[in-house]
């Protein structure tokens, strides 16, 4: 027996899930950071998945390339604020962003 | 290269901003940045506007039609966009200087977060899509986090940045549902696919949800919009400027774009489809926003939720594409252009009222301002008068058509609930021109003085002439935004 | 689907005991007698010194998103010079804006001082 979509839709919706409670739990911004990195890893995943389904083009494939390439970008500015943050707050808890509030 | 005309205006900022790059490090930041900044902008408008109004190009390779539209839709919002970021630039120019924090950086990521937001209007493919809102959200997350030695414009960008990333991953997440449940990534295969009834339904409605949530998101619908106050305040204000302009316009931009190519099917429009989910957002949008901004002391704090209900008018005007495509596109889009003009007039007096030492942000700042420099004054009066639909401005002819066109589309309901929220909305509009004119301002407090800059003023008369040439000869620019709509619908 | 995978799964088993067997066995068979010398964590010989968490220079941070960021873009080359051959001048043109637009973002980041371990 083969693993079908199904299972791939599962362990792709899964671990969506575990980063989407991930970040919506934890107070700590690298945490939270990794988190959205699970979230992202689970959809290029998915759309790996689904080009073995949909034969006729690579279009999750090379949707996936792009994911992978944003995601970096992503965490590159992701860091370099926490950094900025680290050094105002000396943490990295986003508890402690509460100036902005009336 | 002649194929390449149609995406010319976008080949020309990224030009611009490697150039500006460049020249940045080169001349050790004694180059006038804000100035070539603006004219690259200006130009790439310019190139939009003159496709505009010529005849449609033919022969387009298809490496760029299938990613990129050449219509008259993306033209539009190019000019829109373009417009809307010289305008930032230009604001940018005399804030950042004023307040000793210009860097060559700032205005290379305007340049780029521009890109990405044309990339966005124009994305055929929920690929370039995906590229081009990225590209845009990053250069805007540095945006909002440019001020680094300030604890509130830090605050503001994590926070910005946390919930935007997180927007994104279920935006994809959607995305790839969508890509799984028909098999491609273009917006017109999507919607072909899905109205033959080849597409398992529940898979697409799932995506489709999620897909909504992502671009909510952007255009700060509620429940989605707990970044924007906090965003809005904490970012330098030529931050805040360019965000309540291009981000608005590039994610509304797209989102119209793609129900109506997309999912502009019976299925996906039915019960319970996308425009029934729209008229939901953009009821709670409206509602919350101009409630909210009512309780507020601080005027960037009372624009962010100003332009929150802004999206909710905007939101009901997407709802009513679903049934009268040509009308409400042509209204939301010309309401973007006009909130576009009166949002960046708002903020750039609001710069204009600071100067070292003292920014002007609260209500309280702004006490006598009005008195004491009537062109402070004359500048605020237009553009808030614009953002409340006081006739003859652009705002009112935005909010006109907006509303005709959702009355056409039988949702009088949703029309009478807007144009009691926009009452609201008259009230802390309203209290701007109070305190610019009949408050003085508190003994010993600090009181902002303008500053001088030729930039701003240069914004702001730009500014303020499209605010009244729309609202004056409202015609002409709908008929360019029917043209535009025109494109989209076929 | 468990038929197709058995050995995987038997092998993951096996795996797994005889790890958790092995450290099971010494911790039972070794002898025990702990003494402050042996206490503190090794470290190749000399006195530890130091809280357990260094704190590293900021300068790691600024490396290592540099190299993250124009590491990934390689994923966009491999697919390139795989299809090299089939996408001919117009792919080789496109990937040497690709390139020279990386190069330009080198240029500003070497000048800017992003470089330098130094300063």
């Amino acid at each position: 027996m083969d693993v079908g979509i199904g299972e791939y839709l599962a362990l792709c919706s899964i671990l969506f899930g575990i980063g989407a409670i991930g970040f919506l739990t934890r107070r700590n911004m690298l945490i939270q950071l990794m988190t959205i990195e699970i979230m992202l890893n689970s959809v290029v995943f998915m759309l790996l998945a689904f080009n073995r389904v949909h034969t006729g083009s690579q279009a999750g494939q090379v949707f996936g390339f792009f994911v992978i390439a944003v995601a970096a970008a992503e965490a590159a500015v992701g860091l370099a604020i926490l950094i900025s943050y680290f050094r105002i707050k000396n943490s990295v808890e986003t508890d402690k962003a509460d100036l902005l509030k009336h | 290269m002649m194929e390449l005309l149609p995406v010319a205006s976008l080949l020309m900022l990224v030009s611009a901003g490697l150039a500006i790059m460049l020249l940045d490090v080169f001349t050790k930041g004694r180059a006038e940045l804000p100035f070539v900044t603006t004219i690259a902008l200006l130009a790439a408008a310019a190139i939009s506007a003159a496709a505009l109004f010529a005849p449609a190009p033919t022969d387009v390779p298809a490496f760029i039609t299938d990613y990129l539209s050449v219509d008259k839709y993306g033209l539009f919002f190019d000019v829109v966009i373009a417009l809307g970021a010289a305008l930032a630039s230009l604001l940018a120019g005399g804030y950042l200087r004023e307040h000793g924090l210009e860097r060559g950086e700032y205005y290379v990521l305007i340049l780029f977060s521009a890109l990405g937001a044309m990339v966005m209007a124009r994305a055929v493919d929920l690929l370039t899509l995906f590229v081009g809102l990225e590209t845009l959200s990053l250069g805007v997350y540095s945006l909002v986090g440019y001020r680094r030695t300030s604890a509130r414009a830090t605050e503001a960008a994590v926070k910005y940045f946390l919930l935007g990333s997180f927007a994104s991953a279920i935006f994809l997440f959607g995305a790839a549902l969508i890509y799984g449940a028909t098999g491609h990534t273009g917006f017109r295969s999507i919607g072909e696919v899905i109205a033959a009834g080849h597409a398992p339904v529940m898979l697409v409605l799932l995506g489709l949800a999620m897909l909504v949530a992502g671009l909510g998101f952007k255009v700060s619908a509620v429940p989605f919009h707990m970044w924007t106050p906090d965003a809005y305040e904490g970012a330098p204000t030529s931050t805040t400027a360019f965000m309540s302009v291009v981000v608005k316009s590039a994610a509304f931009a797209v989102f119209l774009r793609l129900l109506a190519v997309g999912f502009g099917d019976e299925l996906s429009r039915g019960a319970g489809g996308w425009p029934a989910l729209l008229t939901i957002l953009a009821a709670v949008t409206m509602v919350y926003g101009n409630l909210a901004a009512v309780a507020q002391s601080s005027v960037k704090r009372m624009l962010a939720y100003s332009s929150i209900a802004h999206a909710g008018y905007l939101l009901l005007g997407l709802a009513a594409v679903g049934t009268k495509p040509a009308e409400a596109t042509s209204a939301v889009l010309y309401y973007l252009a006009a909130y576009t003009v009166s949002n960046a007039l708002v903020l750039g007096a609001l710069i204009w009222s600071g100067s070292h030492g003292k920014e002007a942000t609260s209500y309280a700042d702004l006490a006598g301002l009005g008195r004491r420099h009537p062109a402070v004054g004359a500048a605020f009066l237009v553009g808030v008068l614009s953002l409340m639909g006081f006739p003859p401005t652009a705002g009112f002819f935005g909010k006109w058509y907006v509303f005709s066109a959702a009355v056409q589309a039988d949702m009088v309901g949703m029309t009478i609930l807007a144009v009691l929220s926009s009452a609201v909305g008259a009230f802390y509009y309203l209290k701007v021109l109070v305190y610019l004119y009949m408050k003085s301002p508190e003994e010993g407090a600090p009181v902002a003085v303008p500053m001088k800059s030729s930039y701003v003023v240069f914004a702001l008369v730009l500014a303020a002439y499209f605010v009244m040439k729309m609202g004056l000869t409202p015609a002409r620019y709908l008929d360019a935004a029917l043209a535009a709509a025109s494109g989209l619908i076929g | 689907m468990f038929a197709v995978y058995l050995p995987v799964f038997i092998m993951l088993g096996v795996a797994t005991l005889v790890a958790v067997g092995m450290f099971t066995a010494t911790s039972l068979a070794g002898p025990k007698n702990m003494t402050a010398e042996k206490a503190i964590p090794y470290e190749s010989g000399s006195e530890t010194t130091g809280a357990n968490h260094i704190r590293m220079s900021i300068k790691f941070y600024l490396t290592a998103i540099l190299f993250v960021v124009f590491d990934i873009e390689a994923v966009f080359l491999y697919p390139w010079a795989a299809m090299f051959r089939s996408l001919g001048w117009v792919g080789f043109v496109e990937m040497l804006l690709f390139i020279v637009i990386l190069g330009v973002t080198l240029i500003y980041a070497w000048k800017k001082g992003a470089l330098e371990w130094e300063s």
